[in-house]
């Protein structure tokens, strides 16, 4: 026990009371990483929070999942040859649910600990602003991807269930899981920048919901109008690209999954679907980076 | 003259019993409400301004009760510990607000005197969000008692306050007590009780421990001794010759003075005088020493 | 009616980004219209009115109206400072109503109406108006009454227009009963039939009355009831 010098200037001293200093192997940022991607995945869900944080998301997936019961078990009991809805086309159909999970649950991962300031808390550790921002984006993604995927899986094993074949199926199911991925990583980027600027809960979620459900909305509208009222093929594809849900939409076409578009996407279109996607994601994660970078220097 | 009543006002939560079987009245002056954190400071307060129901007993001002009660405002003035949210809004505009919510017949009159008593006047043309912590105490306050309550109730009033800022809100309280009205804060910080309230409630997890002056309160714990500083010209002699008297029952020599723990406060107040002039001692200081808040606070809560 | 709480429910809405984000729905919505007017003709640009103006961008407008006037005070506890007062506190409730109202009506409706006159047929822009008028009623009571009873009540009214109204109800008829939006297009029918006929008028028009009056009350109700509990 180290014994306090006397006279003035004494140093500072810890007497040995229980504090003990740890010396040992510390877990480096990896670890942090890791256990706050855990976390936020859980958070997503509702788990590891209180009761009431669990009804939204849970009530959302149900609301989500009953359908491709449903279907499975009309598949099932009358013996169909393939099943009536195809796996990328369910999560279009899904496709409010699926905005509204994202709506909801991206201000409990973003918007909570900048409102409250908890941030700086997160910040104080060896965990730089930017790879905060980007496991919380990568968290939401999961998060976003097992909601699409759950009923993916649900029908996949209805259809093997009821003897449909088997290597068609799989194509199918790794299609639809791959344009889920991409599907995910936008709207994940998307709710999560709009939830990091606006920090009340309720804007955050209407401004969400204007960019994932209202912005989609129009470019239907206008899709279908220039197709089927101006005849325009050119203009009907290239607004496909101004949306997260349309990009969706037009890339499941293309890859012949059995979602319809006003006008079939092909030709160059398709590369260019593909690489507005990434820009887009690439753009909300650069803007995520500078919303957290500013917000943690200050 | 008002007085809030509760009478056996007990609440709770699901299983947790914020506040248990109390029954006080506070009259005219200024009352101060202390209790450790989660005592239930806030969940009396809200009671009492009508914004939480008793699960059992009344709350009453001047015989009627406060909930959904909704005339009852025209003699409370709150000062909640919330935050304002109408940053938005001028100081003046806010009071004025206060003011026409209150129907008051010439809102901007009483809203000009009112600014001048919080001492507001200059600041007032500023928005809200560009107040400091103190000012914005103030103007609550100012909004509270605009239409001239009887009851000014204030919920931890000085939290986050600088002192400067306190010094000026103590007076304030002050004055409005002895002006007659029935003035209740609540706090957890000591000295601040202290040195505003001489009446105090005091409340322990949700249990009405004491009332009164806190001087009172300490004379009426008799199982604890007394303690006593003396300043004497013969200190050791004093010492040792208290020892033997059957009321003390410690003492101790600290630098220049004597501290007494007496058990038997009459019997030893009777003998001292003559003990000392048996001895030759001259008294020269005789004071309690733990008639302070803190002590009868610490008591309170230790039991 | 309390015209103080009204100009501080006003000065909220007007106060701040919300503001913009408000103005955000009238603008995309004329804006749009009148380009595809432009482009291709006012028939085809009507199309954007009954799919996405009326059933997503009017209700929208109400939410955001409603939950703007009263949530954030009922979340923060400041609402205080509104009911520590001798005021009757339906009157705290109508009045934040009444300023929900007009700013659904202004932002939501009367873009409605601009943006219908623009594709031409007037008879069936008032039509729609008056529709929209009677909706946006009724959504804008119902909001309020949502907002007070829960702080999540952007999402949960959300879930109320989304998944009941537009998912389900376009799924099953049934549910045209039980849908605001429908009673509006069925009030709105009886001026211009272009628009659809789901419900009896009679129930259309006393339910969409009932849902506001029901609503304001309930918001009334629970403010007379609301408790400070403490700490957040």
């Amino acid at each position: 026990m180290p014994e306090p010098s006397l006279g003035a200037g004494r140093p500072g001293v810890i007497h040995d009371l229980g504090y003990r200093h740890y010396d040992g192997l510390r877990e480096g940022t990896p670890a942090i990483a890791r256990t706050l991607f855990t976390t936020g995945l859980r958070h997503a869900y509702g788990l590891g929070r209180s009761g009431k944080s669990k009804v939204m998301p849970f009530l959302l997936l149900a609301m989500s999942v009953l359908p491709a019961t449903i279907v499975v078990g009309v598949v099932v009991l009358t013996g169909l040859g393939e099943l009536p809805v195809s796996y990328a086309s369910y999560t279009n159909r899904t496709q409010l649910l699926v905005s509204l999970f994202a709506a909801s649950q991206a201000p409990v991962l973003f918007s909570r600990d900048l409102r409250h300031r908890s941030i700086v808390l997160y910040l104080a550790r060896p965990l730089a602003a930017p790879v905060f921002a980007l496991v919380r984006w990568l968290s939401l993604t999961l998060a976003m991807f097992l909601f699409t995927a759950i009923p993916t899986v649900v029908l996949y094993a209805g259809a093997m269930l009821s003897g449909l074949d088997k290597s068609d199926q799989t194509t199918a199911v790794l299609k639809a899981v791959a344009l889920q991925v991409l599907l995910a990583m936008m709207i994940a980027g998307v709710s999560g920048v709009i939830s990091s600027v606006s920090l009340r809960r309720g804007f955050a979620v209407v401004g969400s919901v204007m960019a994932l459900i209202v912005l989609t909305g129009i470019v239907t509208v206008v899709q279908n109008i220039a197709w089927f009222e101006g005849d325009n093929e050119a203009v009907s594809i290239g607004v496909g690209l101004l949306s997260p849900w349309s990009l969706y939409t037009g890339l499941a076409n293309a890859w012949d999954t059995g979602v319809d578009t006003p006008v079939p996407v092909d030709g160059a279109w398709v590369p260019a679907y593909v690489i507005v996607a990434v820009l887009l994601v690439a753009a909300c994660l650069l803007g995520l980076v500078a919303r957290f970078r500013k917000v943690g220097s200050r | 003259m008002s007085t809030l009543v509760l009478d056996s006002a007990s609440r709770w939560f699901g299983n947790v019993v914020a506040v248990n079987d109390v029954s006080l009245s506070i009259g005219p002056g200024v009352t101060g409400l202390l209790g450790p954190n989660g005592a239930g400071k806030t969940t009396l307060m809200a009671m009492m301004s009508g914004f939480l129901a008793p699960s059992a007993g009344h709350v009453t001002l001047d015989g009627r009760p406060v909930w959904r009660n909704t005339e009852t405002y025209r003699q409370i003035g709150l000062v909640p510990e919330r935050e304002l949210s109408f940053g938005y809004l001028t100081g003046r505009q806010f009071v004025r607000a206060n003011a026409d919510l209150h129907r008051l017949p010439d809102a901007a009159a009483a809203t000009e005197r009112i600014l001048e008593v919080v001492d507001m006047v200059e600041p007032a043309g500023r928005r809200l969000d560009t107040y400091s912590k103190g000012m914005r105490q103030r103007v609550k306050i100012a909004a509270a008692l605009v239409h001239d309550p009887a009851v000014l109730l204030l919920d931890e009033p000085f939290n986050g306050v600088d002192p400067r800022q306190r010094m000026h809100l103590m007076d304030l309280l002050r004055r409005l007590g002895d002006e007659g009205r029935t003035v209740l804060f609540s706090s957890h910080i000591l000295e601040e009780v202290e040195r505003l309230a001489r009446h105090i409630e005091v409340v322990v997890s949700g249990r009405h421990a004491a009332s009164g002056d806190f001087g009172a309160i300490r004379r009426l714990m008799t199982d604890r001794p007394v303690q006593y500083a003396v300043q004497s010209s013969d200190n050791r002699t004093l010492a040792s010759v208290l020892m033997a008297h059957e009321s003390v029952r410690a003492v101790s020599l600290r630098g220049e003075h004597l501290d007494v723990q007496v058990g038997d406060l009459g019997s030893f107040a009777v003998d001292l005088p003559g003990l000392a002039r048996q001895h030759d001692v001259t008294l020269f200081e005789l004071s309690p020493s733990d008639e302070s808040l803190e002590s009868v606070f610490a008591y309170l809560v230790a039991r | 009616m309390n015209a103080t709480i009204a100009k501080l429910a006003l000065q909220a809405l007007l106060g701040r980004r919300r503001f913009f984000l408000l103005l955000a729905f009238p603008v995309l919505l004329i804006g749009l219209v009148a380009l595809v007017t432009a482009l291709l003709d006012g028939e085809a640009a009507y199309e954007v009115l009954p799919n996405l103006g009326y059933p997503l961008v009017l209700p929208l407008v109400a939410i955001l109206a409603a939950s703007s006037v009263l949530g954030p005070e009922v979340d923060d506890g400041s609402i205080v400072y509104l009911l520590s007062k001798p005021v009757n506190r339906y009157g705290v409730a109508i009045s934040k109503w009444v300023v929900a109202l007009g700013a659904t009506l202004v932002a939501g409706a009367l873009p409605i109406l601009v943006a219908a006159l623009i594709t031409g047929d007037s008879t069936r822009a008032t039509a729609l108006f008056v529709g929209a008028v009677v909706a946006g009623t009724a959504y804008s009571a119902l909001f309020l009454a949502i907002s007070a009873v829960t702080r999540h009540a952007v999402i949960a009214s959300l879930m109320f227009v989304l998944i009941w109204e537009s998912l389900l109800g376009n799924l099953f008829s049934g549910i045209a009963w039980l849908s605001i939006g429908q009673w509006g297009l069925r009030i709105g029918h009886e001026i211009s039939s272009a628009l659809p006929d789901p419900a009896n008028l009679g129930y259309a028009i006393v339910a969409s009355l009932l849902v506001t009056v029901v609503g304001a009350w309930f918001a009334g109700d629970r403010l007379r009831s609301f408790s400070l509990t403490g700490d957040e």
